[in-house]
Parts: structure tokens; C-alpha cells; sequence
């Protein structure tokens, strides 16, 4: 399924974790992912313009991401992005590994 | 336009024109609104992300075409820099060798590769009489000196069977990529590295040795080589691992017709291009750290 992915891991980087997580809920813009990604991660993951967009070039080589739709605004072209059933996939993987991690060691705190 | 748009429009050309004039906008949309009022210089972040993203993206646009055809270009390109580096220094003496050779240089970065041909062949004809102390097409007055930039007689430190191997590399090589019939097209910044590699540059080895290596030609050489090993990392891709190689093969090819004459300085400097090539080839078959690093 992932002909361009995992050799010797298949976990995803947090920034891309949390851009993938933005567009669990619709196709959103640049500006807006950078929003929800602030937001999501607490402001812990703050990716610069340049850091965002080279990741959402690189998700969208992949196929993981895709351009959804393109407007004007203000004279200025603008994407949007949606999430693709490959990058659906990837992500709930990865989600499901990180839960099963996280459960080693919480159901050992709390049993 | 505001001051600030115009600053990041300015960093913006770190970008490749077709990304820019695609993209260049969205960025700067972006990068305007999440910017605090009454800003005038732009975030030092943004700027180092400008700077990153821009380089990424130049090395992506580079990936698009097969690796094994372009990295043989970029050799070819490599080598054809330094034989109109070898003629430059001579221009006032051999004007139309220096001329021939880099035009067959434009014609290569321009990707018109039949054109480029028999000029090297030409070209190299030349180079091997000068070497061999014969004469072709003109009379050329032996040895011949240079103008500017070195203080070496043209091919003093070379063989005359060194200086046709690489002539006859470059011109199978272009026979092979005119085959395709598929362009490949370079920067003309290739261009201002001729005089740079023309350099002797500072005093770095004995000039009496049997052959001498300029220091700027090391360091020019090895820059150019960290930044195939830095792009191949970044998009696992070979195109600069086979360019830094069909190089390092004319290279050892000259430094093999002096083997006897070697020092520590000339092994360092080819062990270090071998080590580089090395590295070229192999970061970008390293180890994923994340699925789709």
C-alpha cells in the first residue's frame, strides 16, 4: 500500500502526526492548518511557514495528502488540502501504535 | 506593498521560480497573516524556515527526471567545468580553444547535447596535441603560458593519456545522453565555476611538484561535493552520488599518471573526494527514522 514507505519503521514524525490530525475533520487551507496544529498540540508543535509547507509538499508526493480545492482571496491563490484514504490509513496505524504503547505502561500504573 | 511583504518576497527567491511563481503567493499570504502587527522585519524562524523549505524545494524539483540519466549529466557537467577551467588561464594564447570548450559547456547545461559533441571532440583533439607537444588545426607556440589565474604552463602537470580519457569519457557519455533525446538542462551558474576551478589559488603546495593542487580547487570541490551528499539525504536519491563519481574517475585517472609523485597532501585531498563520493552514495539508502521522512 505504502510503495514509498517503511523500511525499518513505520512511525510518522509529530509534526506530519499532528497536519494529518488537522485534516482528520475537512480539506482546511495553510494558514488554518497552522492553527489547528498550534492548537491541537498545545502549542507545543509551531511549524514555521516554510516547515509547513515543505511538509504538506512532501504529504501530498506521497499521495497522503491531496489538493482538495483552490480559491482566490485577496488576489492571492490558496489550497486546500484533504487527507487521503492511504494517509487515513497511515494515520489510524499510527494512532493504534502509539495507544498500544501508551497502554504498556498505563495498565501497569493503574492495575 | 508594505515593507514587510516586500522582505519575505526578497526571501522567497530561495524558492525555484516555478514553486514561486505556483506557490509564492499562498506562502506570502500566509506569512503575512500569522505575522504580528506592526512588524517590519520578518521572524528570524520564518526566515531560517524560508531558507530550509526553499533549499528542500529545489532539491525536489531536481528529483523529478530518471536519477541514473541525470547524474550522469551532472558528471559530465562536473568535468566539462574543469577542462574550460584547464583552457581558461590561456585565453589571450589558445582564444578559440577556450571559446570552443565553453560553448560545448553552454550547450550541455542548455541540454543540446549533439551540439555539444563535436565540439568536445574538437577540443579535445587540441588538448591532446598541446599535452603530447604537437600541433592541430593551428600553430600553438610550446608550451604555452597563462594570462591570468595560475602560474603553470597549459597541461604542465598532466599526460597526454590523462587528458584524452577524459575527453573520450565526456563524449561517450553525450552519446549516450543524446540517444535519449531527452534534455537536460543546468544552471548557468555552472558557468562561474570555471574561474574559480581556473584558480591556483593560495599557496598550498610545493608549484614544483610534478603536479600541483591548488587549495581553492579543494575547497571548491569538496563544497560541491557536500552539497550532493546534503541533497541526496534529503530526497534518497543517487543523481549526486553517481555525478561525484564519474568525477572522482577523471580525477583518479590524473592522480594514477602521478602515483610516483604523490604526497600526503595529494592523498588527502583524493581520499577525501573518495570519502565524499562514498557518502554520496550512501545516505540515501539510510535508515528511515519515520514512514515518509
Amino acid at each position: 500500500m505504502f510503495s514509498d514507505m517503511p523500511r525499518g519503521t513505520d512511525e510518522v514524525s509529530e509534526p506530519m502526526y499532528f497536519v494529518l490530525t488537522a485534516l482528520l475533520d475537512g480539506p482546511l487551507h495553510g494558514h488554518a492548518i497552522m492553527k489547528v496544529v498550534t492548537g491541537l498540540s498545545g502549542g507545543r508543535v509551531k511549524p514555521s511557514v516554510g516547515t509547513l509547507y515543505g511538509i504538506l509538499e512532501r504529504l501530498s508526493d506521497r499521495g497522503v495528502i491531496v489538493v482538495d480545492r483552490e480559491e482566490v482571496v485577496n488576489g492571492r491563490g490558496r489550497r486546500y488540502f484533504r487527507i487521503s484514504d492511504t494517509g487515513r490509513a497511515l494515520l489510524e496505524a499510527e494512532a493504534r501504535r502509539m495507544m498500544e504503547a501508551a497502554s504498556l505502561v498505563m495498565n501497569r500504573k493503574f492495575a | 506593498m508594505t515593507r514587510l511583504e516586500r522582505r519575505y518576497r526578497a526571501m522567497l527567491r530561495f524558492y525555484p521560480a516555478g514553486y514561486r511563481d505556483a506557490h509564492g503567493d499562498e506562502l506570502l499570504d500566509v506569512l503575512l497573516e500569522t505575522a504580528e502587527p506592526g512588524r517590519t522585519l520578518p521572524a528570524a524562524r520564518e526566515c531560517a524556515g524560508l531558507v530550509a523549505g526553499g533549499v528542500q524545494a529545489r532539491v525536489r524539483a531536481n528529483t523529478r527526471t530518471n536519477p541514473w540519466w541525470d547524474g550522469l549529466h551532472l558528471g559530465l557537467t562536473a568535468i566539462m567545468v574543469a577542462q574550460a577551467a584547464a583552457f581558461l588561464p590561456y585565453t589571450g594564447s589558445v582564444p578559440i580553444w577556450t571559446a570552443l570548450s565553453l560553448a560545448a559547456l553552454l550547450a550541455v547545461l542548455r541540454g543540446h547535447h549533439l551540439i555539444a559533441l563535436p565540439l568536445v571532440a574538437l577540443t579535445g583533439v587540441k588538448a591532446f596535441t598541446i599535452s603530447d607537444g604537437q600541433q592541430f588545426f593551428e600553430l600553438t607556440l610550446l608550451p604555452v603560458y597563462p594570462d591570468l589565474l595560475t602560474d603553470q604552463p597549459l597541461f604542465r602537470s598532466t599526460t597526454p593519456f590523462a587528458v584524452s580519457a577524459t575527453y573520450v569519457l565526456v563524449a561517450v557519455g553525450l552519446i549516450a545522453l543524446a540517444s535519449r533525446r531527452a534534455g537536460h538542462v543546468r544552471s548557468g551558474w555552472w558557468l562561474a565555476l570555471v574561474p574559480a576551478l581556473a584558480w591556483m589559488g593560495p599557496e598550498w603546495m610545493d608549484r614544483d611538484l610534478g603536479y600541483p593542487l591548488s587549495l581553492s580547487r579543494l575547497i571548491l570541490e569538496a563544497a560541491l561535493l557536500g552539497a550532493g551528499v546534503w541533497a541526496g539525504y534529503l530526497a534518497r536519491d543517487p543523481r549526486w552520488a553517481l555525478g561525484g563519481a564519474l568525477y572522482l574517475v577523471a580525477v583518479s585517472t590524473e592522480m594514477a599518471q602521478h602515483l610516483s609523485d604523490l604526497t600526503g597532501q595529494h592523498l588527502g585531498y583524493w581520499g577525501l573526494l573518495g570519502f565524499m563520493t562514498f557518502a554520496a552514495a550512501a545516505v540515501p539508502y539510510r535508515q528511515r527514522r519515520h514512514a515518509l521522512d
